[in-house]
């Protein structure tokens, strides 16, 4: 029983260690994330799998195939858009030239930082700020990061229907030719 | 004098109220996320569904079906994650099951770590229950069903589907319809 509740407990550690680190990312990366692991494993299971649809099934063949390819050109533009856009904001950050309101207000007082944050940091004035600004800047880059997310669907998606036709040709007719051959 | 326009936004009271909101608000933050994905998705649908349509690189007889699952899984998937992400990112919820599995873990900064969990929760609930197991459920019929109505063809050894790869066509078709 001893075992079980250590492996159970280590295994809960393990997903909260993960959570934190992935919370470091940002929320706009995690979305991102997230959004192209549902779309390259899930979405095509449940279209091919639907038990609602009479639809044929070359065609369903075709729609589930779009999945992946576009999830995987999704994340390849956003991880690199998103990379330089962080890259650049947190470079003009380090250089003084983005200054937050609420921030530099709270560098003058102390009651302006959220009491959460303070609590954390054990009022601990200086961890606080810190934690406050660090926490200003990841959400001011998520917001730049969602318009830019969404600006860049126009040439994932012009890529992605190059491309996809190729793929879902090529592997629609080579499992028709194998039927063929089998048969 | 060079003005930064970037930060000429930071200086905004709005943006600041907001992201203020959001390091306050736990579960602001999380809806907030998924508004933002609902968004996205809504305008890359009806991007996905133009280009669809005008794409003849996809056999004619599949474009209809293709592009329909497009429009259908926009309109039903901004609903349902709506309804899913915003239930999740509800914090009592996020309580329950955060102290059923996390109460008693080590974390460097457990407030970074619990508005990441919430935003994780509500995209898992919108991104991929909400988005990508119930929304093809139920938009695959209906995608089917909109395509015939739209894209009838009686003859299907002859199909001419040109006429509806133009947009503007299809807008008038979709006018006469609601008439």
């Amino acid at each position: 029983m001893n075992v079980m509740r250590i492996g159970k407990i280590n295994l809960n550690q393990h997903i909260a260690t993960s959570i934190e680190k992935f919370s470091q990312n940002g929320g706009e990366k995690v979305s991102n994330y997230v959004n192209a692991a549902g779309k390259a494993v899930i979405a095509p299971l449940v279209i091919m799998h639907n038990p609602f649809t009479k639809e044929d099934e070359d065609n369903r063949k075709w729609a589930s195939i779009k999945q992946p390819v576009e999830a995987v050109i999704t994340l390849a533009m956003q991880l690199v858009s998103l990379g330089l856009l962080y890259k650049g904001i947190d470079s003009l950050i380090k250089k003084g030239k983005i200054n937050f309101k609420y921030v530099e207000n709270a560098s003058k007082d102390i009651s302006k930082i959220p009491e959460k944050i303070l609590k954390a940091c054990n009022y601990d004035y200086e961890k606080a700020l810190s934690m406050y600004k660090k926490q200003y800047n990841e959400i001011f880059k998520d917001r730049l990061g969602a318009i830019v997310t969404t600006i860049t669907y126009l040439p994932v998606l012009a890529v992605s229907n190059k491309i996809y036709p190729k793929i879902a040709e090529k592997i629609v007719n080579k499992k028709k030719n194998e039927n063929k051959s089998a048969q | 004098m060079k003005i930064n326009p970037l930060n000429k936004l930071a200086q905004s009271e709005m943006l600041n109220k907001h992201i203020n909101k959001v390091i306050k608000d736990d579960m602001f933050g999380a809806k907030t996320l998924v508004a933002l994905n609902v968004t996205k998705d809504v305008f890359a649908y009806a991007i996905r569904f133009k280009t669809t349509m005008q794409n003849e690189k996809i056999p004619e007889e599949k474009r209809p079906f293709v592009a329909s699952m497009d429009l259908m899984s926009g309109v039903v998937t901004a609903i349902m994650q709506i309804g899913v992400g915003f239930s999740l990112a509800h914090h009592k919820i996020q309580d329950i099951i955060w102290d059923k599995f996390f109460k008693n873990c080590n974390f460097k900064d457990i407030v970074a770590a619990k508005k990441g969990f919430s935003q994780i929760m509500a995209l898992i609930g919108s991104t991929i229950l909400a988005e990508r197991i119930l929304v093809p459920l139920i938009a695959t019929p209906f995608a089917e069903k909109f395509g015939k109505k739209f894209f009838p063809h009686k003859n299907k050894e002859n199909i001419n589907y040109s006429h509806f790869i133009s947009i503007e066509e299809f807008n008038k078709d979709i006018k006469d319809y609601s008439k």
